[in-house]
């Protein structure tokens, strides 16, 4: 009688409220050394890449649902838009189109004339880039770094490394792709820098992001440099990443001081990095073009920190000036 | 164990996360709170046989993935602020409602300082103060939830 009973009592599962396995401690040991692991892997070996595009890619449902009451906004707001409103922009547009169709006469006229001129200079042909159109869907949402990511990835042939650009400036490079968006580091994301030139004398330099406020730096130039307030920059393209003459910034503040033998010159970008959602990427073509001459291959941006530094001049931004 | 349970952790954990993938940006971005950290942190508090750490590790890395930022910094800071969830998790049926919003403020805050720290070493740019706001905006939440009669385990300050 007695021995049942204490069998009885032996198949009495315990309390949940005493069942508690491994102690916490312990759990946080081990999730944390999990964890540290982890971190050291993604940040300084490249493992962990492809797990982390098929992962995007079983979010990607989640993300549609995630997206659709936006999505759903917009589209009634753009139903119930005014018809005259749609009229003037209509006329807007087509004024507009007149204008650029005049431009891109001309342009094309340059172009031949271009082609030629180089054919008799026999220097190597300008790089032909290709582009794709894509919209931003939704801001990074990292607080400390400037990202977007837009719909367009593997799937239309987006490559890491591609520039992206609105209608007024360059905004920043693709640095990951997914199958059916891409993440782009704007230029304002300290880990980026782009090689810039001033418009009025040609003057060479590199600029870097800020990161917090939305502006960039240009480090390591001289005191004496012949940079002033209100000089446009543009990219110079000879990083083979993005194509030359693209508005980036312009300068915003040149500040010499006596103790240091750098100037302190900040710019503010051109593009609406914060404010557009349609934006141009941009991939030059790679080094087949090139065969016979020395290869020059595109630099990929990737998520490391030495590798998105676009141009291989970047080690030494000092260098690139021009003579002074 | 408790299926109708699990099934609501699971069901809540899912909202959370669509919540954050929800296409923030702007003054939302910078006041969104964490939504899946205060529902690891409901979850400890109430069924803590159903999540723990464990659960919280594998959240946070969900997190890393919404966040594209290097694996396994959600998730240590998560583990971190699950942790002390946790430790603290019997002795919060004394707590009163205004001692559990402390709590849950102080457990919202652990998480983003072993974020920022961990930021910093990857070598990002120091925040602003702004960067603390998404737990503010988190208690608020938690309290919120409290008055629309969700039931914390508190007591309430009444009694």
């Amino acid at each position: 009688m007695i021995k049942g009973f204490n069998h009885k009592l032996e198949q009495q599962p315990a309390p949940a409220f005493f069942v508690r396995g491994p102690s916490s401690f312990a759990r946080l040991a081990f999730f944390s050394a999990l964890s540290i692991a982890l971190i050291a892997t993604d940040s300084r070996l490249q493992y962990l890449t492809a797990l982390r595009q098929d992962l995007v890619a079983l979010l990607q449902p989640l993300q549609t649902v995630a997206n659709a009451p936006a999505q759903l906004y917009r589209n009634t707001d753009e139903y119930f838009t005014a018809h005259h409103n749609l009229l003037n922009q209509n006329r807007q547009f087509k004024q507009q189109l007149l204008k650029q169709d005049a431009a891109l006469q001309r342009l094309s006229t340059l172009m031949l004339e271009n082609e030629h001129l180089r054919n008799l200079l026999q220097a190597n042909k300008a790089l032909e880039e290709s582009s794709i159109v894509g919209e931003i869907v939704h801001i990074g949402r990292d607080p400390f770094t400037k990202k977007v990511i837009v719909n367009r990835g593997d799937n239309d042939h987006v490559v890491a490394g591609a520039a992206v650009v609105d209608a007024v400036g360059v905004i920043g490079q693709v640095t990951r792709t997914y199958s059916g968006s891409s993440e782009v580091t704007l230029i304002t994301d300290t880990s980026l820098a782009i090689p810039i030139q001033v418009e009025r004398n040609g003057l060479r330099a590199i600029a870097f992001g800020h990161g917090r406020d939305q502006t960039l730096d240009l480090p390591f130039l001289p005191a004496n440099v012949d940079i002033r307030r209100g000089d446009v920059l543009v990219t110079s393209g000879i990083d083979g990443v993005y194509p030359a003459g693209l508005k980036v910034a312009s300068v915003t503040e040149v500040k010499i001081s006596a103790d240091s033998p750098f100037a302190r010159i900040v710019g503010v970008p051109t593009g609406g990095v914060e404010n557009h959602s349609q934006v141009l990427l941009v991939s030059l073509a790679h080094s087949e073009m090139w065969e016979g001459d020395e290869v020059i291959t595109t630099p990929k941006a990737s998520t490391k920190k030495t590798r998105v530094k676009p141009a291989p001049a970047t080690n030494n931004p000092s260098k690139i000036h021009a003579p002074q | 164990m408790h299926p109708s349970k699990l099934q609501s952790l699971c069901l809540s954990l899912l909202i959370a996360y669509i919540a954050i993938l929800l296409p923030w940006s702007g003054i939302g971005l910078t006041l969104r709170p964490d939504f899946l950290l205060l529902v690891i942190i409901f979850w400890m508090i109430r069924a803590p046989n159903l999540c723990n750490i464990g659960t919280a590790w594998g959240v946070g890395l969900l997190m890393d993935l919404a966040s594209g930022g290097v694996f396994g910094q959600y998730a240590l800071a998560y583990t971190i602020a699950a942790f002390f969830a946790a430790t603290y998790q019997r002795r919060l049926v004394l707590f009163n409602h205004y001692q559990q919003l402390l709590y849950v403020f102080l457990l919202l805050l652990t998480s983003q300082i072993s974020l920022l720290v961990l930021k910093m070493f990857t070598g990002s740019q120091p925040a602003g103060w702004q960067y603390f706001l998404p737990s503010i905006s988190g208690v608020l939440l938690w309290r919120i939830a409290l008055m629309l009669g969700l039931k914390t385990g508190a007591r309430s300050s009444g009694a």
